[in-house]
């Protein structure tokens, strides 16, 4: 009977406990280690190289959303694809004082030393998608390999292993070169599997460009029954191609990263844009901030934190009747939180 | 500023004056001049005809063309504020901003297509207005004036969705979502295919760039303004003493422009079916090369309409073309540059020969 009661009483606490989440921000501020108690003193920067699309739309919405959880004071600097100009806003940060940086892209070669001096200055840095090249600084990484194996492997599954393939890639970028690597191993165990050919640019607007260029070779190469566009912009501009060509019943698209916008691109009728691998980038926004309050209150997240992606396809949004990001959260649990950097004291933002 | 190469003959009526008889010893650049451009043209033609597999036939000339009906439509905007002697950066930002606005208007405030299709035409006239009165009336040079005003642009068209890119369904800034949708009409604007030959072969945009290119080539060849644009850019004070109102043909100028670039970002907006937050950056350049590769065709050696879409088509069967050859990206814009720099050097130094050899 006393166990019952026990039970009934842990029950109703964990209950009340999870109503007051969304409004218990701040009243669980106290529970957190220092300098986390008084978190409006906390001050942390993010400093961006890319933030056009929606991609890194939502990863911002992500940092803003677990900082605002957290309560502390979030400064963006967005230096607009300008690799001198965001090893300048680090130093911008350093000068303001911030308690932390988050580096969002950029290149190593103008990061690595302005990392360097940030964490001289004493300042906690964690950095997503860019290699810094120090110690000292945690990367937080989305699976770029995984996101690209992943589309193969579904578009394996869905065409077996003999096709012609346009492929969509443009060098030097690092996830893009990260994705490549599934791609020449796929074609390497697969020799059914030939490369028609190769496009892609990143022009902007990026679909509208990509969208002539595989118009083109659609038509240069009328036997091609697979594309895959590693990146949601290129998937678009194809798909764009090969419904202007007449061809949806025909080729097949599989693609990297989501949005709103590419749910309803995939679930249009007779849509070609077959199944896309993706991490929420809002969550992997928020695990990056997770990661950096980690390091803030004295702990460590690791060298690697590394949110793992999801196979998403056209029958899984049809079937469930997905019709934005949201309603994807919703009916697969592992988008919509990544159990990564996690600890028990962490707030995390409401749902 | 000016970039006409034709400094030196006030006469506005040059240009539509026939070609005088040539000396013996000219008539071979005479020729060049004159025809070289389009031969250069038909032989790249002839040569992806050859080597490019599925090249030739009508739905390669079409995309062709639709490839490069937005940055035409653009190009020919740019060609009237270069008539009178003008520039005009913002076009590719007046672009952009007309995508995002018209999906703004449907998407967000849920209005119907016309309403959308007024209040992009009417930004671009707007935009297009405070251009020409910045130029005229404030005396700022147009490149600094139009410069000024693409950067304007590119952080103006992020303000009302805090930099997110419009797409139905999107959450808002408030948090609530976007209960708005393309309506169908706009999205025919840049996706409905006329048939013409074969089934629906022709698309809404190329429609729409050879439309807008015989109205700009009418008004700037044929009417009484186009002509006296023309004097403007040849000698301001020429024009201006004779009693040409000089600044309201400028303004004019630009107000075309804008309008041009707005329709160019409702078709893009069209084509996409979404607002796309974009610096429009790209757009600029290939309507700019596109007007300047104008100057050569015919020998013109000053902007014009059937050259500039000549310039546009030139660039677009280039790059498709190559696309097909399987060419990495990176070609693309150094054939771009490559044509700018062949058509200029066709412009600025033969004409120039030809003028001294009279």
């Amino acid at each position: 009977m006393k166990l019952i009661r026990r039970k009934a009483l842990a029950l109703f606490a964990g209950l009340a406990a999870a109503a007051a989440l969304p409004l218990g921000a701040i009243a669980q501020a106290q529970d957190m280690p220092a300098p986390l108690d008084n978190p409006g003193d906390v001050k942390i920067a993010l400093v961006r190289y890319l933030s056009t699309g929606d991609f890194f739309q939502a990863y911002l919405s992500g940092v803003e959303a677990q900082s605002k959880a957290l309560g502390v004071d979030l400064r963006v600097f967005d230096s607009r694809q300008d690799a001198a100009l965001q090893a300048d806003m680090v130093d911008q940060a350093i000068a303001l004082g911030v308690d932390g940086i988050i580096i969002q892209h950029g290149l190593t070669e103008s990061m690595k030393e302005a990392a360097q001096r940030a964490v001289d200055a004493g300042i906690k840095v964690v950095a997503f998608d860019v290699n810094v090249e120090n110690d000292a600084i945690p990367q937080i990484e989305q699976s770029d390999y995984l996101l690209g194996k992943l589309a193969l492997e579904q578009a394996i599954a869905d065409n077996g292993t003999e096709w012609k393939a346009g492929y969509v890639y443009v060098p030097g970028i690092a996830p893009l070169d990260r994705r490549h690597v599934a791609w020449e191993e796929v074609k390497e165990a697969n020799p059914g599997i030939v490369e028609a050919a190769q496009m892609g640019t990143l022009d902007n607007p990026i679909a509208n460009s990509n969208a002539n260029q595989a118009r083109s070779v659609l038509q240069a190469n009328p036997d091609i029954s697979v594309f895959f566009a590693p990146y949601d912009e290129f998937a678009k501009g194809v798909k764009i191609a090969v419904d202007e060509a007449g061809l949806s019943q025909d080729v097949k698209i599989y693609s990297a990263d989501v949005s709103t916008a590419d749910i309803s691109a995939m679930r249009e009728p007779d849509s070609a844009w077959a199944a896309t691998v993706a991490t929420n980038p809002a969550v992997v926004g928020e695990v990056s901030v997770r990661a950096l309050a980690i390091m803030l209150t004295g702990g460590d997240p690791g060298a690697q934190v590394v949110v793992p992606p999801t196979l998403i396809t056209q029958d899984f949004l049809n079937e469930n009747d997905i019709k934005n990001m949201e309603d994807l959260s919703a009916n697969m649990p592992q988008f919509a939180h990544a159990d990564v950097a996690m600890t028990e004291w962490m707030p995390l933002p409401p749902r | 500023m000016s970039i006409h190469p034709d400094q030196t003959q006030p006469d506005a009526s040059a240009a539509s004056r026939p070609a005088r008889p040539a000396p013996r010893s000219s008539s071979a650049i005479d020729l060049a001049i004159r025809y070289g451009f389009l031969a250069l043209l038909l032989g790249l033609v002839i040569f992806f005809s050859v080597f490019a597999n599925g090249f030739a036939g009508p739905r390669s000339a079409v995309f062709i063309f639709q490839s490069v009906a937005i940055t035409g439509i653009l190009a020919l905007g740019v060609t009237c504020t270069l008539v009178v002697g003008g520039f005009d950066l913002s076009i590719g930002s007046v672009a952009t901003s007309s995508m995002m606005l018209s999906a703004y208007m449907m998407v967000v405030l849920e209005q119907s297509a016309f309403v959308a299709i007024i209040a992009c035409l009417a930004m671009g006239a707007f935009i297009g207005l405070i251009n020409g009165l910045l130029i005229v009336k404030t005396k700022i040079p147009d490149l600094l004036a139009t410069l000024g005003m693409m950067f304007l642009l590119v952080g103006l068209q992020r303000i009302p969705t805090e930099g997110r890119s419009i797409a139905v369904g999107m959450t808002l800034p408030d948090g609530s979502t976007a209960e708005g949708a393309f309506s169908p009409l706009f999205l025919s604007l840049g996706r409905h295919r006329f048939d013409f030959m074969l089934e629906n072969l022709l698309p809404a945009p190329v429609i729409f760039l050879i439309v807008i290119g015989i109205l700009v080539w009418g008004f700037l060849e044929l009417t009484r303004h186009g002509r006296l644009m023309y004097a403007i850019g040849s000698n301001e004070r020429a024009a201006s003493l004779t009693g040409t109102n000089v600044n309201n043909y400028k303004i004019m100028a630009y107000m075309i422009s804008g309008v041009l670039a707005s329709v160019g970002g409702m078709l893009l907006a069209a084509r996409l079916g979404r607002g796309d937050i974009a610096s429009g950056t790209n757009l600029l350049l290939d309507a700019v090369a596109a007007a300047l590769i104008g100057f050569a065709v015919l020998g013109a050696a000053k902007p014009n309409a059937f050259g500039t879409a000549m310039g546009a088509l030139f660039v677009g069967i280039l790059l498709q073309g190559l696309t097909m050859m399987n060419a990495p990206y990176y070609t693309q814009d150094f054939i771009k540059g490559f044509v700018l720099v062949l058509a200029l050097i066709f412009t600025f130094s033969l004409s120039a020969r030809k003028a001294g050899s009279h």
